[in-house]
């Protein structure tokens, strides 16, 4: 009898003349199922390992006083900034509306809007990125946040900043990216003057961040010298705190 | 018949790519059906069971993690292919190219196939990188993203990247297995 050489498995079934053996096929389906399945449920786990690592790379790349390039006023695109919140638009009364800014400071702030303006103003012409994945080409105009917080004289103490919003939205940022020269207070969109939905009177705008870390209708600035407990509305869900870009 | 034997290295550095390339292929599809890149919100979205993470910050979660992981495998891998000189033999090369063009020996032009397909796979998963950081620093690494002509270039070819790697991976694995049978898919998994 001679041996068979055309057939070194020794597995005798039709395994071999199928395309993807229907056994193999079936295994790496259903592992990668499970994985698939245990693996989401372990992502809080995941992102607890691997989050103070990305942190520290990316405050580490941030470069406090470096310009991000702008673009030119015909890149920007009006219908691509989608209008995200998560509670919908406050009413708010433009002429009761004051900016308060406080906690670490020497000198805290009251400020309404005509206050605000008569600051000077700055124009940029910047990409809003979305943690969603979708990006948006757009004009803001307002006052450095920087030149803000400079008359409310900060406290040596002083290395976060927490926003708080007319529709209970929060925030909280490292100092550095709030006082890097293209973080706004924004009250002009595309130059037009901001709209209610997008956050008027007055909203965040920075290309060093993530459009979460954007808040709208900013109705309060604290600096402080610790983060607490709660840093943010979607950072306590579990997005990361830092979201650099 | 002899065996094919593949050196540990290899075997590592195969598991870890096929691992760590699932991990970030299913978490990138959680990231990618928050908004869908063609289309946006009323766009395609992709099967939610195929999604790692359960939820956007939890495709993140599992994306920015493994890419360590996916990234470093990749580097010393090159490493070790550079200083064995691995590359010299190990993958495609002119011979192959020739043999492909002018060749009369079939088993000679399959093997070139399969030497081709797998040395692809390479750039492939280098592009995913470099993509991949422009979208994640865009500001820092503005010159990627400029380098694609804007963002929204940037994301297709991040995303298409996707298809494309994994039709080149099941070309792979049926070459292979044409190539070697069996045999030679158990060396680079098992023995």
């Amino acid at each position: 009898m001679e041996p068979n050489q055309n057939k070194p498995d020794l597995d005798l079934e039709s395994d071999d003349t199928d395309l993807v053996p229907r056994r193999r096929f079936l295994n790496l389906a259903g592992a990668g199922l499970l994985t698939i399945g245990f693996g989401s449920l372990a992502e809080g786990f995941v992102g607890a390992v691997s989050e103070p690592l990305n942190q520290q790379v990316e405050s580490l790349i941030f470069q406090p006083q470096k310009l991000v390039p702008e673009l030119p006023i015909a890149a920007i695109e009006p219908d691509k900034l989608i209008i995200n919140s998560f509670r919908g638009t406050p009413p708010i009364d433009l002429a009761s509306y004051r900016l308060i800014i406080d906690g670490a400071v020497d000198n805290p702030l009251s400020l309404s809007m005509s206050d605000v303006q008569k600051l000077p103003f700055t124009s940029m012409v910047i990409r809003h990125v979305c943690v969603e994945g979708w990006a948006a080409i757009v004009q803001w105009g307002g006052v450095r946040l920087r030149d803000l917080i400079a008359i409310a004289k900060p406290s040596t103490q002083a290395k976060y900043v927490y926003f708080y919003s007319a529709d209970g939205y929060y925030e909280s940022w490292d100092l550095d990216s709030v006082m890097h020269p293209q973080t706004l207070m924004a009250y002009q969109k595309n130059s037009q003057p901001l709209e209610a939905a997008n956050g008027a009177p007055l909203r965040l705008a920075s290309p060093v961040k993530l459009g979460y870390k954007l808040s709208k209708w900013v109705t309060r600035i604290e600096l402080t010298s610790e983060l607490g407990e709660k840093q943010g509305y979607w950072e306590d869900l579990g997005y990361e705190w830092y979201a650099g870009l | 018949m002899r065996s094919p034997i593949q050196s540990p290295s290899t075997k590592v550095f195969h598991w870890v790519s096929l691992v760590s390339l699932f991990l970030m292929i299913t978490s990138g599809l959680q990231i990618y059906n928050a908004n869908p890149v063609f289309g946006g919100r009323e766009g395609l979205h992709l099967p939610a069971i195929l999604g790692l993470g359960g939820w956007l910050a939890g495709g993140r979660h599992w994306h920015f993690a493994t890419m360590w992981i996916f990234v470093l495998n990749l580097l010393w891998y090159g490493v070790y292919v550079l200083l064995t000189r691995h590359w010299q033999h190990r993958y495609v090369s002119g011979k192959d190219v020739k043999a492909l063009l002018v060749g009369q020996n079939l088993k000679r032009k399959n093997y070139a196939w399969h030497r081709l397909v797998y040395t692809l796979l390479i750039p492939m998963l280098l592009l995913s990188i470099f993509t991949g950081i422009g979208m994640y620093k865009p500001a820092q690494f503005y010159w990627i993203v400029d380098s694609f002509g804007g963002w929204e270039a940037l994301r297709i070819t991040h995303f298409m990247a996707v298809p494309i790697t994994l039709i080149l991976a099941g070309l792979h694995s049926q070459l292979g297995r044409k190539v070697g049978g069996d045999r030679l898919l158990d060396s680079m998994f098992w023995d």
